[in-house]
C-alpha cells in the first residue's frame, strides 16, 4: 500500500528491530508499566493511610493526606487507555474498505475523548502537585504524594503508547502510526 | 527414551524441591514476624500464569500457524505482566509504610520469584516435550 510517506526514521528503526516476538514483549512491557503506574500511586495512598505523628511531637498530625482529589487523575488516565485501546485501528485508519465514512468518523472522535482524558489526567495530577504540595510548602515527605501521582499518569501514559505501538508494528507490511 | 524420561524426573523433582523452598520462604515471612500479609504474595504469583492459560485458546483456530496479533491473546499477556509486576510490588509497598519487616519483604519476594520461576520453567519443559511428540 501507499504507507511508505509516513515512514520517520525512529518508526522505521523501531519496526525493524521489532520482529514477531517484538510485540510480545511490548504487550508485557506495557502490563508492567501499567501495574507499576497503579502501585506507584496505592504506595502514596497506603503511605498516608499509615501516616502517624512524629514521635517527638505527638501532638501534630501529618498536615495532608491523600484524599479522593489525589484519585481522580488516575482515573481519568485509566479510562483513557481503556477507550483508546477498544477501538479497531483499522477502523481509524480508514482504508481497509469499510465502506462507512461515518463509522471512521465516529472512531476518530472517540480516539481524540481517549487521549484528550489521557492528557487531562497528566495536566490533573501535575495541577495537584503543584495546587496541594508545592504551594503549601509541605516538607518532602508529604511531596511524595505529588510525585507519586504524577508519575502514576506518565506511566500509564507510557504503557498505552507502548500498547499501541506493539499492536500496530505487527502487522508486517504495515509500518504506519500515522493516526 | 529411556534416558529422557530420567532426565524429566530428576527435572520434576527438582522443581518441587524449589517449589518448596520458595513456598517455605513465603511462609517463613509470614511466621517469623506473625504478620500475614505476605501470604499474598503466595497467592499472586500462584495466580499469574492464569490468564495466559484461560486466553490462550482464544482467537487463534488449529489452522493459522503464524501468530497474529488477536486481541484475547494481548489481554491475557498484559495482565499477566500486570500480576507478576504486583507480586514484586506488593511487598515493597507494604514495606515503605511499615506494615511488614524489611526483612519479610527481602524474604516473600524471594520466595515468591522462586514460585514464579518454578511455574514458568515447568511449563517450559512441558511444552518441549509436548513438542517433542509432534
Amino acid at each position: 500500500s501507499s504507507n511508505d510517506d509516513h515512514l520517520s526514521s525512529p518508526c522505521l528503526s523501531l519496526a525493524r528491530a521489532t520482529t514477531r516476538g517484538g510485540r510480545t514483549i511490548g504487550i508485557y512491557l506495557a502490563g508492567g508499566l501499567f501495574a507499576l503506574a497503579n502501585w506507584t500511586f496505592l504506595d502514596a495512598a497506603i503511605l498516608s493511610a499509615h501516616a502517624h505523628a512524629p514521635y517527638e511531637d505527638p501532638q501534630i498530625p501529618p498536615p495532608v493526606h491523600v484524599g479522593f482529589v489525589d484519585w481522580v487523575p488516575g482515573i481519568c488516565s485509566l479510562l483513557g487507555m481503556l477507550v483508546v485501546n477498544l477501538i479497531d485501528k483499522d477502523r481509524v485508519r480508514g482504508e481497509e474498505g469499510f465502506g462507512d465514512s461515518r463509522a471512521v468518523w465516529r472512531a476518530r472522535l472517540f480516539l481524540f475523548i481517549g487521549f484528550a482524558l489521557m492528557a487531562g489526567g497528566l495536566a490533573g495530577s501535575v495541577t495537584i502537585l503543584v495546587l496541594k504540595y508545592v504551594m503549601k510548602e509541605l516538607p518532602e515527605q508529604f511531596l511524595y504524594y505529588g510525585y507519586a501521582n504524577v508519575s502514576q499518569n506518565v506511566a500509564l501514559m507510557l504503557s498505552a503508547v507502548v500498547l499501541w505501538i506493539s499492536q500496530s508494528v505487527s502487522s508486517e507490511y504495515e509500518y504506519n502510526l500515522s493516526i | 527414551l529411556n534416558m529422557a524420561t530420567h532426565a524429566g524426573i530428576k527435572t520434576v523433582i527438582l522443581l518441587s524441591f524449589v517449589l518448596a523452598v520458595g513456598f517455605l520462604m513465603i511462609i517463613l515471612s509470614c511466621a517469623l514476624w506473625s504478620n500475614w500479609l505476605p501470604l499474598l504474595v503466595a497467592l499472586t504469583f500462584v495466580l499469574a500464569p492464569l490468564p495466559n492459560a484461560i486466553f490462550s485458546h482464544c482467537g487463534n483456530d488449529d489452522f493459522t500457524t503464524d501468530y497474529e496479533g488477536s486481541g484475547p491473546i494481548d489481554l491475557g499477556r498484559f495482565i499477566t505482566a500486570t500480576v507478576v509486576v504486583t507480586g514484586f510490588a506488593l511487598p515493597l509497598v507494604l514495606t515503605h509504610s511499615d506494615i511488614i519487616r524489611p526483612g519479610a519483604c527481602a524474604m516473600s519476594i524471594i520466595g515468591g520469584a522462586l514460585v514464579y520461576g518454578t511455574i514458568l520453567a515447568y511449563s517450559s519443559v512441558f511444552k518441549q516435550e509436548e513438542a517433542d511428540y509432534d
